[in-house]
């Protein structure tokens, strides 16, 4: 008995000692402001994510080798989520306990489930080109921060596009060729209130994910003899459709995607092929752009990079290194704000909401942040593949926000209306 | 010495048949017991939230699977989409006004409903045959739900909970979500406990052993292959309930697709068939192996100051990940619950080993 009495007690105070493993390091003391960038390195986004976060952790190096900001050093904490909820949900706790002020998790089901948890632990979230598209309504979302044009505002471009270069597209047929996932249907309220607006005939074509077999679709689209063709994709479904689009002889020059289209995908359908294939941009791609410069010169260069260096400067590189300027004009504005902090998530918020104007040295469409708009204005143009690189074909442009804000929200209110 | 097991002895065959007989186990499970229900005053928040709370939930997850796989031997490669059913079915009703009790049970009920009609394949076909039926349902159901909108939410596809009671607590904070989940998980586990010990459960056993030979002494082969869907697919009914209300806050299609089924399956294999323990060991295991081994080469690429690729970092605690499932069971088929059992029966007569029977 007393030794069975003594195990327990043993083993109490052994739990008791074990729960009490400092998490906290240190942290408050150094000036330091940490960031999660905890992202699906190895499940489905894989080299889309590799790509970005080189570019996210290249421009974190650039300004931590300028001193910095406000005197304080940005950290970043990279880790892998492998899409999986319970392990974006233990690092998300862990940084929060270390006194994390910003997460980008890149990851739609990943930002989807901790909504509630960033609007209730007041940490920011940023979710570009991810996410719920209705997180553009800063009212209802405050600590979500989408900062590019939502997939409701890529389409709006896209249809304007279409109609800047057809005069009209009354009588005219757009085909949908989308993956058939809550993400690969979510324009579809765009097109269709479009439709009824510009009076053009929609048809919609869904292949099953992962989309690595498209062969019955494409011959159906080709029957249909389409003036515009959108396809609507991620990962393997976007060069699949390429190629599947070529073969059945649909012009590349009347084809678009919305941002998710790269150098890479290219490599994979075959350079040449795909000449004169349309996406969107969101910022400056290439290397061209002064941000992209600096860090060549000032991280790559010594050797300081995050990934090859070959990578530098492709699209989704370039999304990541739009997406950081962004939050560090925010933290930028916070300093401006409150320079003595706290560093918190609150004083964060407060930095993100004052962006005005911001164009990174010309990466990007003056953006703007209020706390109504969290997409910044939702500006883009329309770029095309001349078999070497993705060249503008139009100025910084945005259209259609006011059917966009609608479907916005529609879904917001709808939030608003059960988070009470 | 430390089972002191002479001098037990029992007079009705009710005491010998309790769970369990010994006093240090007793002692031990009053521990656990004390230590779960302590919890929230003893952990750290990260803890309680990243660790604890998926691991009852998806603990209790694999009791429900188990009871299918283990004990009644039927395999199930669909248990996602159950949970999923259950998850839509009851925050539905609770965005319509239902009380979350209520709703938890008609989650429940729904999936079994569902659960039985795709488990009638069973009565057909066995093995991977029935793995094949299962399989389908996953799909057909994923399908389901992300082609209604309704049942989806529109375009946005995600439903949110809104702030529910549960038995007149608010589900607010950590402390409440966390009670919740250990009760429904504690309801669970004394079930799956019990069931073994009960007609039902024996008659289970007989269809695992051997179908046709239970026709033959008289047990309905037929009546309890579906019993088993509809029990099993209830409890996952009720934990896509928890897993909506006290983990996911709002829930979407992508949640529920094969990927959780696979690593359900993978719990219950690596636990332990037919194992309680097993069940929970399991879902520690492959819910935390990863996250632990990505922290622990991220902290030696940290303090070590080593030159590895983010991609590399990412790849290594999948590849040990996969070996230490593979390990673990060349080590020991029978899953980590035979391992603790092993040890346990070490301990049982040490230090005279040579007492052991």
């Amino acid at each position: 008995m007393q030794i069975d009495r003594r195990n327990m007690l043993a083993g109490m105070g052994a739990a008791a000692l074990a729960s009490q493993v400092p998490v906290r390091v240190a942290f408050g003391q150094d000036k330091t402001i940490r960031f999660l960038l905890t992202q699906d390195f190895t499940r489905v986004y894989t080299f889309v994510t590799a790509e970005y976060s080189q570019g996210q952790r290249d421009y974190i190096s650039l300004i931590n080798e300028r001193g910095g900001i406000g005197g304080h050093k940005i950290v970043a904490e990279v880790s892998d989520h492998g899409n999986d909820l319970p392990r974006a949900i233990e690092s998300y706790e862990r940084a929060k306990a270390q006194g994390m002020v910003l997460v980008d998790p890149l990851s739609t089901p990943v930002a989807r489930a901790l909504v509630t948890r960033v609007l209730a632990d007041k940490v920011n979230m940023i979710t570009a080109f991810s996410g719920r598209s209705d997180a553009a309504d800063g009212s209802v979302f405050p600590y979500i921060f989408p900062l590019s044009p939502n997939y409701w505002t890529q389409m709006g471009l896209l249809i304007d596009y279409f109609r800047q270069t057809d005069g009209n597209l009354k009588g005219k047929k757009i085909c949908f060729v989308h993956i058939d996932t809550p993400f690969g249907k979510e324009p579809l309220p765009i097109l269709e209130a479009l439709r009824d607006k510009l009076g053009y005939e929609l048809q919609t074509f869904p292949y099953t994910p992962p989309g690595n077999d498209q062969s019955a679709i494409w011959p159906q689209v080709r029957r249909a003899r389409p003036d515009w063709v959108v396809f609507w994709g991620a990962g393997v479904g976007q060069t699949v459709a390429l190629t599947e689009a070529i073969r059945n002889g649909i012009r590349m020059d009347r084809m678009s995607s919305s941002v998710w289209l790269s150098e890479s995908d290219m490599d994979v359908v075959g350079r040449e092929q795909a000449k004169g294939v349309l996406k969107i941009d969101p910022c400056v791609l290439g290397r061209e752009a002064k941000p992209i410069q600096a860090i060549l010169d000032t991280v790559v260069k010594p050797g300081k990079g995050a990934g090859p260096e070959n990578k530098v400067g492709t699209v989704y590189y370039s999304y990541g290194v739009m997406i950081t300027a962004l939050i560090l004009e925010g933290v930028r504005k916070a300093f401006e704000i409150a320079p003595n902090g706290p560093i918190s998530g609150p004083w964060l918020n407060a930095g993100l909401h004052a962006i005005k104007d911001f164009t990174a040295d010309g990466m990007i469409p003056a953006t703007t942040i209020t706390t109504a708009d969290h997409q910044g204005g939702g500006k883009g143009r329309i770029s095309r593949w001349d078999g070497g690189k993705f060249t503008p074909i139009t100025d910084w442009y945005s259209a259609n926000q006011d059917v966009v804000w609608a479907e916005v929200k529609k879904y917001s209110s709808e939030f608003a209306k059960t988070g009470k | 010495m430390f089972y002191r097991r002479a001098g037990i002895r029992f007079t009705r065959y009710r005491d010998e048949r309790q769970i369990w007989p010994l006093p240090l186990d007793r002692r031990l499970m009053l521990l656990v017991l004390l230590l779960a229900l302590a919890a929230p005053y003893l952990l750290d928040r990260l803890y309680l939230v990243g660790y604890l709370l998926p691991w009852l939930i998806w603990a209790t997850a694999a009791l429900g699977l188990n009871l299918l796989m283990g004990t009644a031997g039927q395999v199930h490669l669909g248990y996602g989409a159950v949970i999923g059913m259950g998850a839509y079915g009851s925050v539905h009703l609770v965005r319509a006004g239902a009380p979350l009790e209520l709703a938890m049970l008609a989650g429940g009920l729904i999936s079994a409903a569902v659960g039985i009609v795709f488990g009638a394949a069973a009565l057909r076909v066995k093995g991977l045959y029935l793995a094949m039926a299962t399989l389908a349902m996953q799909y057909i159901v994923d399908f389901v739900i992300s082609h209604v909108p309704f049942i989806s939410g529109g375009s946005q596809a995600t439903i949110t909970v809104p702030p529910v009671r549960f038995l007149g607590i608010p589900i607010v904070g950590d402390a409440a979500v966390y009670y919740m989940a250990l009760g429904v998980c504690i309801v669970v586990t004394l079930f799956m406990l019990n069931v073994r010990r009960t007609a039902f459960g024996r008659a289970l056993a007989a269809v695992r052993e051997k179908d046709y030979a239970a026709e033959v002494i008289g047990v309905d082969t037929f009546r309890f292959k579906l019993l088993a869907f509809w029990v099993s697919s209830f409890i996952g009914g009720v934990v896509g309930s928890v897993l909506a209300v006290c983990y996911l806050r709002s829930i979407s299609p992508d949640q529920f697709h094969i990927e959780l089924s696979i690593q359900l399956v993978a719990m219950v294999i690596v636990g332990g068939m037919g194992s309680v323990l097993g069940s929970f060991f399991g879902a520690a295991l492959i819910l935390f192996a990863p996250i632990v081994l990505n922290n622990l080469i991220g902290f030696m690429a940290d303090s070590m100051d080593m030159q590895i690729s983010t991609d590399l970092r990412a790849h290594v605690p999948l590849m040990l990940y996969g070996g230490l499932i593979v390990g673990f069971l060349l080590w020991e088929p029978l899953g980590l619950a035979k391992i603790y059992n092993n040890m346990r029966n070490y301990f049982l007569v040490w230090p005279f080993r040579h007492a052991q029977r």
